[in-house]
């Protein structure tokens, strides 16, 4: 089928929008369809050598034909070209930087590979001086150039299998073996969108809906300086193309749904949401109730993957960002963090500890009585937590004189809630100095209202006292209810096919 | 009249319990919600019950996981059949929260449900929730109703049956992955409910768009569905429409469709029959085994034999050979060991000949491959290849190979090598055995790990039933017996348990003269571990020997370890014997 489709292409690629785009991708890919620039190690059996070779002669009858032998060859300087001719030289330049090279193996064609990398110089150079607007042809051959050097796919993570999943340990990052090249590239591009000369309606064509998801899916990428570099370009384009944001905002959701509901695999989260924190500095005020949604839906569901701690920070922002913007959001985004409260894993649990106290820092005391019964009572739990780390950070939200005050005005609520917590602590914790710090929090409620304090622990003495009976009265009324159901019939059962599950837990017992 | 009482309170009970700040209660008390609902009796779970659930879903989701189970099997509870449809409502809200296992959860109970509803009730109440989740606002809802869709349509009217198939093809275009990603991998579920006449036209234009998506994880849930659908096409249509799709895929450019590709190509070939594959699918095979990606020729390798099966032999030798011999010396470990496991079932396909001059080069060249888990995995099929050209012409490599597997440095290999002796001994024959393999096989014995010291006890074991008691008598015995004064406590413990594994195989009469002195003796050991491990044994032996020989020689000595100064020895020493009385009392 590309066969067919290739050689309907005529021989000087003129560069012309989507088809051409495809084209230069598969012509890489030859054989498999695989790009060349591969980053795996098995580079095994199956390289033709041949391959990088045909694709640099198609690549190099452009308009300023260099050469027909094989191999590419440097064009002339823009300096020797008078200025009508400059965008043409351009066009030609992109079009040689087109030819895609094998770097798993650094001595294959390297005189090559350099004159690549020197053009791409030339064609940076040439944007940032550049002071004419670029041509529709200037515009369609970058695209083009970008697609062709950067849309591929990434090769499978034997790291993150053969680590066994370890969380939290840091890897040596992967690097990309073709990094001197796609620097280049990302440079370029950067500074082509930056450009006052990329005219952002004619820009809208060809940097469309489908460049931009390309793009995305490449944050996915195992080198930082990679995603560092998408990070700068995707908030370049976000900020010249006004008509793409709301699909960026889309497309950005989507990763995050994908990331969360999925997969649970993503490495460049930490970077999209590093964009997204200045992109919610900007919305306008009041917020629009598609932004809300993106809050409730994206941001706070983000916090429950595993890996939450290594992009932790930059949710954070995001999400004390949107409560700078309406302060009436705290309140849901308290009860949505509740929600995904991480209780079997110690280390997120200290690490939403501390983000609960920076929203309860911009948090107004009508949000802070919207949520302050369960968020209590998940404070509770963390200051009895066995681990000492958990206990300190939930302990340690005392220290803090906004919390302080926006807990002394509603102790009548929270007090009761808290006291048996630290009664607990005080007679079972083991360590030094979460005890230490109970006594502290204690000694601040004595101090707030002494007459509820001793209330509440005269209360919570009682209840212990009750618990037992509690529990046997819970027990009976159970009981109960299985004997009432015992008589009842059910339709296609009758009564005693229906097992009561005292009489398995009493086998059970007795083994 | 205690039972009146408490018919009055259920639902306050739950209502009770699913307000407290306990999860665990409240998981409890969803969980026994057939109680509750078995003490209400069918009208009232129907009228005050489920609403109740309804409305009361905003829970952790643990609670909510509980509850989307439960409710699937809820119909006899509020009447039978005919009113299982007042359990869609509350199902239908938990299609719509945003945890995933939930979701599935809900829509695995609404499956149940429906499957077990009158047509006339689907068409009035399963089929509206279908639409409706299928036109949620949220994309959770949407995916949810994909996997549904399968039990409303064969009882839906023609009419509705075209309304229910337009809107399948318009989640498959959805405009969130997540929404194309559910309906590509329930297409194939769907499909097998639409009759013949659509699924040419309808379904396959589904298929194909799916096939063109622009997300790699849709394409390849688009991949999964190619052998169910080949399934259902006449093979005539499966050849026109599948195939070309699947050599499409074969040349996808994300390593992910093209590893699906690779693991379904066995199942696809199945569908289109034997002679399309050869013609259409052997190309894009050729191409996988030789893809870029090792992930990709780790799964086209692991199907070889499969593949080649449906094959003639001479059109595996001229195609697929080639690329077994270059996959033999892939770059990646994991390839080499994935072809190894399999390779040795190509022999019976190919026949002794070709097997002989093509394929015996490849194992001997895998028998010395760096990688033990190559090795060990051509050791394990040898049979399949000794049934075709006999063992002889591999024995002399597969020697060294087990020397070195079975000196390994990773107790594992050691031990997987272990497991494979006694194959070897039936395949490779006495005479070899002794010559070669049964100093190993006592070796290991003495093995730093303990692991291997067992594994080697119980190989001793498995050899003297393969060989018989007179083998293993004049083999196995002297050699074992004469480790007990091996320095190392740990080592005469192996010989003890060695001993206790072998006694059934000896029989009464070797036991009795040979085994039971050697263990009696160890009574006198001065390790204390030694001495309770002589209990346990002996305890073992009662069953086999003679009643006399008990009275006279184990339950003396039994006595005697019932009085050392350990507490352990002692404990062990009673619990032998009181097994002695117990045996002797039966018989």
């Amino acid at each position: 089928m590309w066969k067919g489709f290739l050689s309907k292409l005529p021989r000087k690629s003129s560069a012309s929008g989507r088809g051409d785009l495809d084209s230069g991708q598969c012509s890489n890919g030859a054989g498999n369809g695989n790009p060349t620039q591969r980053t795996s190690s098995c580079g095994g059996s199956s390289v033709p050598s041949g391959r990088s070779t045909s694709t640099i002669k198609r690549m190099s009858s452009a308009i300023f034909p260099s050469s027909v032998v094989a191999g590419i060859e440097p064009l002339v300087s823009f300096k020797n070209v008078p200025n009508s001719e400059k965008q043409n030289l351009f066009v030609s330049k992109l079009n040689l930087c087109c030819a895609v090279f094998d770097f798993s193996d650094p001595n294959k064609s390297s005189a090559e590979k350099d004159i690549k990398r020197q053009t791409l110089l030339d064609l940076i150079d040439f944007v940032d001086s550049c002071n004419s607007r670029f041509s529709e042809p200037v515009i369609a051959a970058s695209s083009r150039m970008f697609a062709v050097n950067l849309f591929r796919v990434f090769p499978p993570n034997y790291r993150s299998s053969s680590s066994g999943g370890g969380e939290g340990e840091e890897d040596e990052p992967m690097f990309e073996p073709a990094w001197s090249h796609l620097q280049l590239v990302y440079e370029l591009l950067l500074k082509f969108i930056g450009s006052s000369s990329l005219d952002s309606k004619m820009g809208k064509k060809y940097f469309d809906h489908s460049f931009i998801v390309k793009l995305l899916n490449l944050l996915d990428s195992e080198d930082p300086r990679e995603r560092d570099c998408l990070k700068t370009i995707l908030h370049r384009i976000y900020g010249k193309f006004m008509v793409h944001r709301p699909f960026i905002r889309k497309a950005v959701s989507n990763i995050f749904y994908h990331f969360v509901f999925e997969t649970d695999r993503h490495n460049g989260i930490a970077e999209l949401l590093e964009v997204f924190g200045s992109v919610i500095s900007g919305f306008a005020l009041p917020l629009k109730e598609e932004h809300k949604i993106f809050l409730w839906r994206a941001l706070v569901p983000l916090h429950k993957p595993k890996s939450v701690g290594v992009y932790l920070q930059q949710l954070t922002y995001c999400v004390t960002q949107f409560i700078d913007k309406d302060p009436k959001l705290a309140g849901s985004v308290i009860i949505g963090l509740l929600r995904y409260w991480p209780v079997t894993n110690s280390q997120k649990e200290v690490m939403f500890l501390s983000e609960i106290e920076e929203i309860l820092e911009s948090t107004s005391m009508v949000e802070f009585q919207k949520c302050m019964v369960p968020l209590f009572r998940r404070i509770a739990h963390c200051i009895m937590s066995s681990h000492f780390q958990v206990a300190e950070r939930a302990l340690f939200i005392w220290n803090n004189d906004h919390i302080i005050n926006l807990i002394a005005q509603n102790r009548q609520m929270i007090m009761p809630i808290i006291v048996p917590a630290l009664e607990h602590n005080s007679q079972n914790h083991w360590n030094q100095a979460v005890l230490n710090l109970t006594a502290n929090v204690k000694k601040i409620f004595s101090e707030m209202d002494e007459e509820l304090f001793s209330a509440c622990l005269t209360k919570c003495k009682e209840d212990e006292e009750k618990q037992v009976s509690l529990e046997s009265k819970r027990r009976l009324t159970w009981e109960k209810l299985e004997s009432a159901a015992a008589f009842q019939p059910v339709t296609g059962h009758t009564a005693v096919l229906v097992g009561r599950q005292p009489s398995a837990n009493l086998i059970a017992t007795l083994i | 009249m205690a039972t009146m009482d408490a018919l009055i309170y259920p639902i306050a009970i739950l209502v009770d319990e699913l307000k407290n700040d306990d999860i665990q209660l409240r998981l409890n008390s969803i969980r026994r919600l057939s109680t509750i609902a078995r003490a209400l009796g069918e009208e009232r779970t129907r009228k005050e019950l489920i609403p109740f659930l309804s409305e009361n879903n905003d829970d952790q989701d643990e609670v909510l996981l509980a509850m989307a189970g439960e409710l699937g099997v809820f119909i006899p509870y509020v009447g039978g059949v005919e009113h299982a449809h007042v359990l869609l409502s509350p199902l239908e809200t938990l299609c719509t929260v945003e945890e995933t296992c939930v979701r599935d959860k809900a829509v695995e109970s609404l499956c149940r449900i429906g499957a077990q509803m009158k047509e006339s009730n689907i068409v009035d109440w399963f089929i509206p929730v279908v639409k409706r989740l299928a036109a949620g606002e949220w994309f959770t809802a949407r995916v949810s109703s994909c996997g549904i869709f399968h039990i409303a349509y064969p009882s839906a009217p023609d009419q509705l049956k075209a309304e229910l198939r337009t809107i399948y093809g318009q989640l498959c275009q959805d405009d969130m992955p997540m929404v194309r990603r559910a309906a590509a991998s329930n297409l194939g579920k769907f499909a097998a409910t639409v009759e013949q006449s659509y699924l040419k036209t309808g379904i396959m234009s589904i298929f194909d768009d799916l096939t063109q998506d622009d997300q790699d994880s849709v394409r390849l849930l688009a991949v999964e569905g190619c052998a169910a659908l080949g399934k259902l096409l006449e093979p005539q249509d499966c050849v026109a429409h599948i195939l070309p799709v699947i050599v499409n895929f074969s040349q996808d450019k994300s390593w992910r469709v093209r590893y699906m590709v690779a693991n379904q190509l066995y199942e696809l070939c199945e569908a289109a029959g034997p002679e399309h594959s050869r013609e259409h699918l052997v190309p894009a095979y050729v191409r996988l085994l030789r893809d870029n990606e090792a992930e990709v020729r780790i799964a086209a390798a692991g199907k070889v034999t499969k593949f080649c099966r449906i094959l003639s032999p001479q059109l595996a030798i001229q195609r697929i050979l080639p690329c077994v011999k270059e996959l033999s010396s892939d770059s990646s470990q994991h390839v080499r060991s994935a072809l190894a496991s399999v390779i040795m079932g190509m022999a019976p396909v190919l026949g002794k000949d070709a097997t002989i001059e093509q394929l015996l080069p490849i194992f001997l060249s895998l028998l010395k491959d760096e990688f033990p888990d190559v090795r060990l995995n051509i050791i394990s099929k040898l049979d399949q290849v000794n049934q075709v050209i006999g063992i002889d012409l591999l024995s002399q490599s597969l020697l060294p190979a087990i020397v070195e597997l079975a000196e390994d440095r990773h107790w594992r290999v050691r031990l997987a090598i272990i497991e494979y002796i006694p194959l070897l001994a039936s395949q490779l024959g006495v005479g070899f055995f002794n010559d070669k393999l049964g100093a190993l096989c006592m070796q290991w014995l003495e093995d730093k790990v303990f692991s291997i010291r067992e594994a080697a006890a119980n190989n001793l074991k498995r050899l003297a039933e393969e060989f018989g008691p007179e083998w293993a008598m004049q083999h196995i015995i002297p050699r074992v017996l004469e480790k007990i004064n091996n320095p190392h406590y740990l080592c005469r413990m192996t010989i003890l348990q060695a001993i206790s594994l072998l006694a059934p195989v000896m029989g009464a009469e070797i036991t009795c003269q040979k085994l039971l002195p050697v263990v009696i003796n160890s009574s006198k050991d001065r390790v204390p571990n030694i001495k309770f491990n002589v209990a346990k044994v002996l305890q073992t032996l009662v069953s086999i020997l003679d009643q006399s020989v008990v009275e006279k020689t184990v339950k003396p000595c039994l006595v005697e370890l019932s009085e050392d100064p350990d507490v352990d020895v002692r404990y062990y020493a009673n619990q032998a014997l009181q097994a002695c009385d117990q045996i002797m009392m039966s018989s």
